[in-house]
């Protein structure tokens, strides 16, 4: 598995480095999406998590996601223009799952993109984004991920 | 153009930055409404600098302040401007100066200029308070009792662990009229917000906040805009008008 400054990136999962995120092509034009191990930590203990409801499309760069932890608030910002599927309601009622298991159980939503190329275009493998990801923590002042 | 009085720092910051650029600044806040209560010259006594819990802590000097302000220092001013001026608590104690003059008022009135020009180091200095921010924004309440987390908190010591994992306990132990809220700190309601967003529109606060800090303005905007949409009005419609 790859890793950056001790936070991992699963080999099974694309990114995209700029919104910190991570998303599974799920084979059928649909990807599950969720904050990588990299934003967990640097949002520390998530307190707050809400989803846009299902349905709502949002347009590249805008949130999709509120999450809040002490006293830090951020959004989770949509990779490329998509659709939600579905979201993850278990979230929003424990957000700490994105803290504890940010590529299992703290999925965010499933979407679908609205222009499939042009997502699959923006989106890296996790040996593809480790130069990036590194390059992005330096710039946030980020130490990383703390040793289990 | 220079400056006539060289900056009380040898080690100046921002020698880079062009002295017109620094005196634009200057003149902002010398022509806020407000300017012309603050200062009425000091002569240094530093009861100001006794008086400020601040300066217990920080390389911080309310007189300073003053003294830059009203010798035209505009050279100090901007190493201020960047630096010491987010150190001030505002809590004021500096006001018993013997000449009345307010340095924590021209404080106030300098942060607002670092906003509003979207300067570094008011980014900077309100980057470890965006959640704060949210909330004042969003609701018009400030310190949420969640925000008492161990991460956040360790000031607190071990104590606030057992009051992070018992809130919703803790709170309903307080006799009063907060409805006993976590993420508020006390109950708002929607007409409340309604014009509460109005008048961040009105005012150009949320245009403010888009200067430094993208990822709130993102957040609140769509907060804004769904809550107000519903009340019938259209966020993009509704324009600064100061």
């Amino acid at each position: 598995m790859a890793s950056v400054k001790n936070c991992n990136l699963p080999d099974d999962l694309l990114y995209h480095v700029a919104n910190n995120v991570w998303l599974r092509d799920n084979g059928d034009g649909t990807y599950d999406l969720g904050m990588t191990d990299l934003a967990q930590a640097m949002a520390g203990a998530v307190i707050h998590c809400r989803i846009k409801k299902a349905g709502k499309s949002v347009k590249e760069g805008k949130s999709l996601a509120t999450v809040e932890s002490g006293k830090w608030v951020g959004p989770v910002k949509a990779p490329f223009a998509l659709e939600l599927l579905d979201v993850n309601g278990n979230v929003e009622s424990d957000a700490s799952l994105l803290n504890s298991s940010p590529y299992g159980d703290g999925w965010i939503a499933k979407v679908k993109p609205a222009d499939a190329d042009v997502a699959k275009a923006l989106l890296s493998s996790a040996d593809e984004s480790v130069d990036g990801f590194e390059k992005y923590l330096a710039e946030k002042g980020f130490d990383g991920c703390p040793t289990p | 153009m220079t400056s006539a009085l060289p900056s009380i720092y040898a080690d100046c910051k921002y020698p880079e930055v062009p002295y017109e650029e620094k005196l634009r600044l200057f003149d902002e806040v010398r022509g806020d409404i407000r300017y012309h209560d603050t200062l009425y010259g000091c002569y240094e006594c530093g009861i100001c600098v006794a008086s400020c819990p601040s300066a217990r802590f920080y390389d911080f000097s309310p007189r300073v302040f003053a003294r830059t302000l009203s010798r035209n220092d505009v050279e100090t001013f901007y190493e201020l401007l960047n630096d010491s001026v987010w150190d001030c608590s505002q809590c004021f104690s500096c006001v018993r100066c013997p000449r009345n003059n307010n340095p924590g008022g021209i404080i106030t009135i300098m942060r607002e200029v670092a906003v509003n020009n979207g300067l570094d180091s008011a980014k900077q200095a309100l980057k470890a308070y965006s959640r704060v921010i949210y909330k004042v924004m969003s609701t018009g309440t400030q310190v949420a009792p969640d925000m008492l987390q161990p991460d956040f908190f360790p000031d607190w010591g071990p104590d606030v662990v057992a009051v992070s994992e018992n809130l919703d306990v803790w709170r309903r132990a307080i006799p009063s009229d907060t409805l006993h809220t976590l993420e508020l700190a006390w109950d708002v309601s929607e007409k409340t917000r309604v014009e509460l967003y109005l008048i961040w529109k009105l005012t150009g606060n949320l245009e403010m906040i888009e200067r430094i800090d993208e990822s709130s303005f993102l957040i609140l905007e769509e907060v804004m805009e769904e809550l107000l949409e519903e009340h019938g009005f259209d966020i993009d419609d509704i324009d600064c008008v100061i």
